[in-house]
């Protein structure tokens, strides 16, 4: 990563992709081939207050009531990524929300290649620098962004990072890190 | 040198010889094997067909003991192990893996013994006549939607069992039937993450995913469905004819004609008059109320049904289309009765995500909704059913008499079984899911080349199986 303004967003992957753990690592390949840098990453699971809770701009659309359901239907992982435009890069991997239109127009993207329908369409982005901060702020209440800023940032804009596969996350080099609440193990893929 | 030049010779000398004892052999086996003849035997019967003359060679095809076999034919995503080839992800020395497969591959385990198959989101289960287990699943199984799985793994601080989260070969499901010498099982249905066994003498059950209580049993809130045992026996008032599952919901259809819901609500597909998930199955009134019906179709939010006397149901998500000659807007969640009278008398339907398909008792396919709908190069919507040609499926001065006996939908594609025992498939080829040799998408059906008569076929997210009759 050289010059250009770094930038933090939230992405969701949800329940669909959860189910099938080699698709959910493709999914983390394809984001760390397009130069994104996991900052924190997290599996969790939502029950209905929570999703609706996310969700509430959206209340009285019609789509709203299986959004929230969806959401709660299981595993799903949280993740903040940075680099540069990182908000409208990863808007743009992950293809229009109307899967079943997107498959046509874009065939390249996240959904348009895995989604199944226009509720259960693998993944979520933040959509600007506010709803960003606010949904971080939901699923990392713990992450400290000015702190992370002033600390970290520097090692993520000159590239001095590793990536941590169990984790799910990229370690400045040199430094000590002091996870808050990492990723649960992934079940490894087990073949009879 | 010369010792060839003596071999030569002695070819020479001796070939004219052999040949007329090898006639001679021939021609006596023929009359030997003349009367258990299958072929000639056909051929002696009907009185126009002239005998061959004597002097002509006739050739033995097949023998008397010789029966058409079944066998299981299966294409597109192999990631997630939904074929049940182990040698694609699993290769042997010196081969590569292989991610997709796009032509019909024989799963060989299964052939002799294949009843039904049904394919869900990555993962297939089959139901087999073999003694070691009447239900088999293959593919992506971390919602137990294939039963607990487990396999020993012994390392040097001991045994350790493991649960299995994808099967690369069928393994049988451990089923708990009171008598499992009896009972049969008639069908099996599969969703994103559940799947739905019918059985003859007791009932139906589910297992898998159940968040939305699409298993029939009320959800748990953060249940652990990964290793999890439980398979749970749908109660229903009446005997269960046919099952459908969608992605995230079931229909039970019984003897009675009637149609039973249960799973998730939030598109009107359980049909039940709300957008809750409803575990119990219900009945569904609205229209259908009072019909008998014979056949109920989905795949995810559409659901579709077809009564004994022709007619077409929709209810469910209607956000492309599928229902919108009934309504204007995007889920509708009672049944209604679709006005599309000029299609004839409907005797089969079939849903995907946006597209919907029906047959008519003429053997005549017609198509609306959205998406890759079989009419040429360009993306269609369309509210109301519109006629495929019938000579896209083999009709014409030939074969006069093939229509189609059978449709099928997978999410983004269809499939239609003709009256001649061929394969048509056409949509949107994710992964080389309609086994055409390719994966570019494919706008008007096209011959599956199959090497047999097709029996039956279905269609899941990203791959096919389909059950075959050899020909000999």
């Amino acid at each position: 990563m050289s010059g250009g303004r770094l930038q933090l967003t939230l992405a969701l992957i949800k329940p669909d992709v959860h189910g099938h753990p080699r698709l959910y690592r493709h999914l983390v390949d394809t984001v760390l081939r397009n130069g994104l840098l996991f900052v924190r990453s997290r599996v969790l699971r939502w029950n209905q207050q929570d999703s609706a809770q996310f969700y509430g701009e959206h209340e009285g659309r019609f789509f709203y009531n299986r959004l929230v359901g969806f959401m709660a239907s299981g595993q799903m992982s949280a993740h903040i990524l940075a680099g540069e435009d990182a908000i409208s890069r990863w808007r743009q991997l992950m293809g229009p929300t109307k899967t079943f239109r997107g498959q046509f127009t874009h065939r390249d993207s996240i959904r348009g290649q895995f989604g199944l329908t226009d509720t259960r369409n693998c993944t979520h982005g933040a959509d600007s620098e506010a709803s960003a901060r606010r949904e971080m702020n939901i699923f990392f209440p713990e992450f400290d962004a000015e702190t992370w800023w002033k600390e970290q940032s520097e090692f993520f804009k000159d590239g001095k990072v590793h990536f941590d596969e169990e984790r799910v996350e990229h370690i400045p080099v040199g430094k000590v890190h002091f996870g808050e609440g990492g990723v649960e193990q992934l079940p490894a893929d087990k073949i009879s | 040198m010369l010792l060839l030049q003596g071999i030569q010779n002695m070819g020479r000398v001796t070939a004219p010889a052999f040949k007329k004892q090898l006639g001679r052999n021939f021609v006596f086996q023929w009359r030997d094997v003349h009367c258990s003849c299958a072929l000639t035997a056909k051929l002696k019967d009907p009185p126009s067909v002239k005998k061959p003359p004597d002097d002509l060679p006739v050739f033995q095809y097949i023998g008397k003991q010789t029966k058409r076999v079944s066998k299981i034919f299966v294409w597109g995503n192999a990631v997630t192990g939904a074929l049940g080839i182990p040698d694609f992800l699993d290769p042997p020395p010196r081969k590569r893996a292989r991610k997709h497969q796009s032509v019909p591959y024989c799963l060989q385990d299964f052939s002799q013994d294949a009843r039904t198959v049904s394919c869900g989101y990555g993962f297939t289960v089959l139901t087999s006549s073999k003694e070691k287990g009447k239900v088999w699943g293959t593919g992506v199984n971390t919602d137990s939607q294939l039963g607990l799985q487990k396999t020993v793994k012994t390392t040097h601080k001991g045994a350790n069992a493991i649960v299995l989260d994808y099967l690369i070969a069928p393994a049988p499901v451990d089923l708990p039937l009171t008598n499992p010498q009896e009972t049969q099982v008639l069908q099996v249905a599969c969703g994103r993450a559940h799947s739905l066994i019918l059985t003859d003498r007791e009932g139906v059950f589910s297992l898998g995913n159940n968040a939305y209580g699409q298993c029939g049993r009320a959800a748990v809130e953060n249940e652990e469905y990964r290793g999890s045992s439980q398979i749970n026996r749908v109660k229903i008032d009446g005997k269960v004819k046919q099952l459908a599952a969608g992605l995230d919901h079931s229909l039970f259809l019984t003897e009675d004609g009637e149609v039973y819901s249960c799973g998730w609500g939030a598109d009107g597909q359980t049909g039940l008059g709300h957008y809750k998930s409803e575990h119990r199955p219900t009945k569904l009134r609205g229209d259908i109320d009072g019909e008998k019906i014979t056949q109920v179709a989905t795949f995810a939010d559409c659901c579709l049904a077809v009564s004994e006397k022709g007619e077409l149901f929709g209810w469910g998500n209607s956000e492309y289309n599928q229902l919108a000659s009934v309504t204007d807007t995007t889920q509708v969640n009672v049944p209604r009765l679709l006005p599309f009278d000029y299609v004839g008398k409907a005797v089969q339907v079939a849903v995907g995500g946006t597209i919907c398909a029906v047959l008519n008792d003429q053997g005549q396919v017609y198509v609306w909704g959205y998406g890759i709908l079989g009419k040429g190069p360009k993306l269609e919507e369309t509210p109301i059913p519109e006629l495929l040609p019938e000579v896209l499926f083999g009709r014409n001065d030939f074969s006069p008499d093939v229509s189609v006996k059978e449709i099928k939908a997978g999410l983004n594609c269809f499939a239609a079984v003709t009256t001649g025992g061929e394969l048509y498939t056409w949509g949107v080829n994710k992964h080389g899911c309609l086994g055409l040799g390719h994966v570019k998408d494919q706008y008007f059906p096209w011959k599956v080349s199959l090497p047999g008569e097709v029996v039956s076929v279905e269609c899941g997210v990203d791959h096919m199986v389909a059950v075959i009759k050899s020909l000999l």
